[in-house]
């Protein structure tokens, strides 16, 4: 028969006609205790061995015990400066006495009251007279301490009962588990038993050599927290950025891209924005030294956004009461949003002309002047979208965008009308936070106004909306500084521990 | 976006209402008028878009609210009596050419109602007026002005030019006669305003019999300086649009004559030789005419997205302050809608259908899903860029975003190379003009200063530190329509104490088998890595970045402890 190690060796340490304690078997057959348990209870299972439980009291000495073991037992100090006094003869002042004895403190009060249990002698008013006929050498206390401490058991229940009262010791009950070989178990022997391998790795060669057949496996403590290792990992923008690619990418939507160095032209003029207007100094779009002037701009789509500007778009249109000049037109920034590429793509210019319907995004950086704090980079990522089409309305545009945010946890959109150059009629749009409830800003939006599309030669509506990426995720997670996520000023702990987004 | 303070009591009794203030919160945020917090003298803030600027006072907003509630319909305009005062036109810079005004009568002013005329001015100025350089108010104590007596008793001021060293009148806020050059240099107001007079050789002003009384667009004299014992004002505006300054002083004349104030119009003359285009011309001014825009029933229905009777659409226009009168052209239900002239933002029928949507309430519409289907997609580049990222997070980087603008010193300096230089990273970088932050002022040419700068904002986290980014990179080419060539790089570092130019290597032949990119890596130098371990990256032949060692040069200046493997490379390598 074929058992695992410790069980061998368990069966061939146990006794046949005896029961013996575990914990001795586990010595002897060098086992950990718990091993050599759980291969006793394994046998008994397996009817080669008989457990059985006792309960057995076991005695420790305290502290004061191992004190008394040092320095002796007070009343017996007692005693002894008595008769070293005389007080077997005549009465001795007990102050006299204490200090001969060195007792000081409880220990007076321990000493008088078991000098007197034991008849070592009297005290009376303030005076101590020995018995001369004491037996201290035999104090079966002592004794019983000396015994215990020396790890010999001590029957007498009266004096460890004495002792316990003295609080000199400390009795508990634990079960002892005891072991017998039973009969099976004899045959067993008898038969011959022998240890199965036990193996730490499972390698290759004990799979493929059939080897694993006959072996136990070592077994781990699989509770055990582990080293992690180093870990690749995608940024947690991205991830996000992602997300929305995966939501827009379902409704429909294909992915825009153009540059982030642009004229003035895509980024302000086509969307109606007068050269005079407040909003562009206001957005603070980053103004280019090098390059300053862009090669070239597309002669007619130049006139018709000059003729919006300046006469209106339609027979009742009006322009703007504003300077334009081409040269502001050409110059070069940063795109302050991504509504460049829209322009770019709505023209013509990105991919040819397009046929309604249509309906595109980016999700890509845009770059403003602004103060950086906890919400607010020079530079972040804009989810621009929209849908051309003929005859779109501000429902369709609402049912739209309620889908979108639906996607991300943000319900309840709510619609305030709102004002931008480019888009009339206008809304920014609210929502409840998925997390904390309150209504927050979740981004802006519009059917584009004519005085945009016509140059562009689009006679179709248009509906567009934009909000800032890490303004979403910043409400879907929870982050309170933009600046530890997005920039060199990064925190790699943050970035290594945040939660995955999916 | 303007902000402007009212006085909620004030408010409460132009609009004649006994709402309490949380009521007036809700109205006025369903008119736009967001509510920013209280001013220290517990007057609401209220935010608002910089289109309807004609509630940029509390009697704007009074009305508003007083069409919003229904107590007042349709189009209203002011009466007007004949003018008795003209403002001659003579020669003023041609840089500020345009004049135009208005005379007010029989105003009771208190503290509140002198304090709102005052902020409708500053806000008038800060938005429409472009900081006074488009257009510039000044209000005067008419009892103060003596006017050029005409032929037929009629009274002149002139708009026109002065030598700013030669005339002297003592301005608002001071006892001092002072020069207007003085002005600009020494008084505190003056000062602000300099720039919008500073290139010209004559200064615009404004005389009348008594003499210099204005200098617009800097400050008026304080000889008719306004109080609360003023009843009849004269209100000038200079700029340099007569459409801007019309339409200011219509905003300016709506308010007064809602304080119980009679306008009086002006003649404004311009002489036959003066500049702009209206020498030889008269206007009768304030100009209350009311425009008009048609606007087609079925456009209406399109944009709002319901259907209407025209009941409804007449009903929705005249709570928006509107009036519209139906007919039909070609089998064509239109509206013909007249617009008030204190409205400065109704440029196209889109505008007016915006207005009745409002009143309509856009926020009761049923949202609808558009019925049109459209097939999505990635673009290319996004794709290929992410399925690279993956490629790089399965060999165990860490991916990062980081900025695209950057300092010169980083970019370049902290790793050894100049602009121009013939390394990876040494174009001639894209400059931002008058950054504010010297942090910011060029976009990067390469990525790893970036993730250099990482690795030294990060020296307290664990290691092994293996970053990488892709990412826009660029510099100025000649070739490209804006000047620029912008491209995505994938840049990579590998900070571990053990580290060699061989882990770096390794991964970046992983990264190129992936792609069935073919890599070779011949020797070169680059300034940032050690010599004898830096190499070119070429995939299929074409050189497209560097790998190798970074030098402890440029580790120390990181204060990095420890080696770095890195490489660099365009992402449109791996297509």
């Amino acid at each position: 028969m074929q058992l695992p190690e410790a069980q061998v060796a368990v069966l061939t340490t146990a006794d046949s006609n005896a029961d013996r304690p575990i914990t001795e078997i586990a010595d002897e057959a060098e086992l950990k205790p718990e091993t050599a348990t759980r291969a006793a209870f394994e046998l008994e299972d397996a009817g080669l061995l008989a457990v059985t439980e006792r309960t057995e009291t076991s005695i420790e000495l305290t502290d004061e015990a191992h004190e008394y073991l040092e320095t002796g037992l007070p009343e017996l100090r007692l005693y002894e400066a008595a008769v070293d006094a005389g007080a077997d003869e005549e009465p001795v002042s007990l102050g006299q006495l204490l200090g001969e004895a060195g007792l000081d403190g409880p220990a007076v009060d321990i000493a008088l009251a078991n000098f007197a249990r034991k008849g070592y002698g009297e005290v009376d008013s303030g005076s101590v007279a020995a018995d001369p006929t004491a037996d201290t050498e035999t104090d079966g206390e002592l004794l019983a301490l000396e015994s215990l401490a020396a790890g010999e058991p001590v029957d007498d229940e009266n004096i460890l009962d004495q002792l316990d009262r003295r609080g000199l010791v400390e009795r508990s009950d634990s079960t002892v588990r005891l072991v017998q070989v039973s009969d099976d178990g004899v045959t067993a022997l008898m038969e011959g038993v022998e240890a199965a391998e036990t193996v730490d790795r499972l390698t290759p060669e004990l799979i493929t050599s059939g080897e694993w057949e006959s072996v136990e496996f070592t077994e781990y403590n699989v509770e055990a927290e582990a080293e992690e290792p180093p870990q690749g990992k995608e940024h947690i923008l991205r991830q996000t950025a992602n997300r929305v690619k995966d939501v827009l990418v379902g409704m429909g939507f294909k992915e825009m891209e153009g540059p982030h160095v642009d004229a003035q032209f895509w980024i302000n003029d086509c969307l109606f924005m007068p050269q005079d207007h407040p909003a562009r100094t206001h957005w603070d779009q980053f103004d280019l030294e090098s390059p300053d002037q862009i090669e070239d701009l597309p002669d007619d789509l130049v006139e018709n956004v000059r003729s919006a500007h300046l006469e209106g778009v339609g027979d009742d249109g009006e322009g703007y009461h504003s300077p334009w000049e081409r040269e502001v037109a050409a110059s070069l920034d940063l795109r302050g949003h991504t509504t460049s590429l829209s322009m770019r793509h709505l023209s013509g210019h990105a991919k040819g002309d397009l046929e309604p319907p249509e309906r595109y995004f980016s999700v890509e950086k845009v770059y403003r002047n602004d103060t950086l704090d906890p919400t607010h980079l020079l530079e972040f990522f804009q989810i621009e979208g929209w849908v051309l089409a003929e005859d779109l309305s501000a429902r369709d545009l609402m049912g739209t965008f309620t889908e979108f945010y639906e996607q991300f946890g943000i319900t309840d959109l709510d619609f305030k009308p709102h004002y931008n150059p480019y888009t009339e009629p206008s809304f920014e749009l609210f929502g409840t936070h998925p997390e904390t409830g309150e209504i927050v800003e979740v981004g802006n939006s519009g059917i584009f106004r004519e005085e945009v599309l016509r140059p562009l030669g689009v006679e179709a509506d248009v509906m567009a909306w934009g909000l800032s990426l890490e303004r979403l995720l910043m409400l879907m997670y929870g982050f309170e500084d933009i600046r530890d996520v997005h920039g060199t000023l990064c925190d790699l702990e943050l970035l290594r521990d945040v939660e995955v987004v999916y | 976006m303007p902000v402007v303070d009212v006085d909620p009591d004030e408010l409460r009794d132009l609009v004649g209402t006994t709402k309490d203030d949380d009521e007036l919160r809700e109205d006025l945020f369903a008119l736009g008028l967001e509510f920013e917090g209280w001013t220290e003298d517990d007057e609401f803030q209220l935010e608002f878009a910089p289109d309807r600027l004609d509630r940029l006072s509390v009697e704007g907003i009074a009305r508003s609210l007083r069409y919003q509630y229904g107590t007042d319909r349709g189009v209203y305009i002011p009466n007007t009596n004949d003018a008795e005062w003209t403002i001659e036109v003579d020669g003023p810079p041609a840089e500020r050419p345009y004049v135009t005004g208005a005379v007010v009568r029989g105003l009771d002013f208190d503290a509140e109602s002198l304090e709102s005329l005052i902020q409708v001015q500053e806000k008038l100025h800060a938005t429409m007026g472009r900081q006074r350089a488009k257009g510039a108010i000044g209000v005067h104590d008419l009892v103060a002005l003596k006017g050029t007596a005409g032929a037929e008793g009629e009274k002149s001021i002139t708009y026109t030019s002065m030598d700013p060293d030669e005339e002297t009148f003592v301005p608002l806020e001071s006892d001092e006669e002072l020069t207007p050059r003085e002005v600009t240099e020494r008084h505190h107001m003056g000062s602000d305003y300099v720039d919008l007079v500073a290139d010209l050789d004559e200064y615009p002003a404004i005389y009348d019999d008594l003499g210099l009384f204005s200098f617009p667009p800097v400050i008026n004299g304080r000889r008719t300086e306004v109080s609360e014992q003023s009843r009849d004002l004269l209100i000038e505006m200079t700029g340099t649009d007569q459409w801007t300054i019309d339409h200011m002083c219509n905003i300016v004349c709506y308010a007064l004559s809602a304080r119980g104030g009679q306008v009086e119009r002006v003649n404004v003359e311009y002489t036959d030789d003066t500049s702009g285009e209206y020498a030889g011309h008269t206007l009768d001014r304030p100009d209350f005419s009311v425009k008009t825009k048609r606007v087609a029933h079925d456009r209406i229905e399109s944009i709002i997205g319901v259907e209407f009777d025209a009941e409804t659409v007449v009903d929705c226009a005249e709570r928006a302050g509107l009036d519209a009168t139906e007919y039909t052209e070609d089998g064509e239900t239109i509206y013909e809608v007249d617009i008030p002239p204190y409205r400065v933002d109704v440029l196209h029928p889109l505008d007016v259908i915006d207005d009745i949507g409002r009143a309509y309430g856009f926020n009761d519409l049923e949202p609808t899903y558009p019925d049109v289907s459209t097939v999505g997609g990635r673009h290319e580049r996004s794709r290929l860029e992410d399925a690279a990222r993956d490629s790089l997070v399965g060999l165990g980087f860490e991916d990062l975003l980081n900025f695209h603008m950057i300092s010169q010193e980083e970019n370049f300096d902290r790793l050894g190379i100049s602009p121009g230089d013939d390394y990876l990273g040494g174009g001639e970088p894209v400059t931002i003009r008058e950054p504010y932050s010297e942090a910011y002022e060029i976009l990067r040419t390469w990525a790893l200063p970036s993730l250099l700068l990482v690795l030294e904002n990060n020296t307290h986290r664990e290691y092994p530190q293996h970053l990488a980014e892709i990412g826009l990179a660029a510099h100025l080419d000649d070739s490209a329509n804006t000047g620029v060539e912008e491209y995505q790089t994938v840049a990579g570092v590998l900070a571990e104490t053990d580290v060699s130019y061989e882990d770096a290597r390794a991964r970046l032949q992983a990264l190129a088998g992936a792609f069935g990119a073919e890599l070779e890596t011949p020797p070169t130098e680059h300034p940032a890595f050690i010599s004898g371990r830096t190499a070119e990256v070429v995939f299929g032949g074409e050189s497209v970045g560097v790998i190798g060692e970074i030098h402890p040069k440029v580790l120390v200046e990181h204060d990095l402890e420890l080696p770095v493997a890195a490489f660099e490379f365009r992402l449109d390598a791996l297509r």
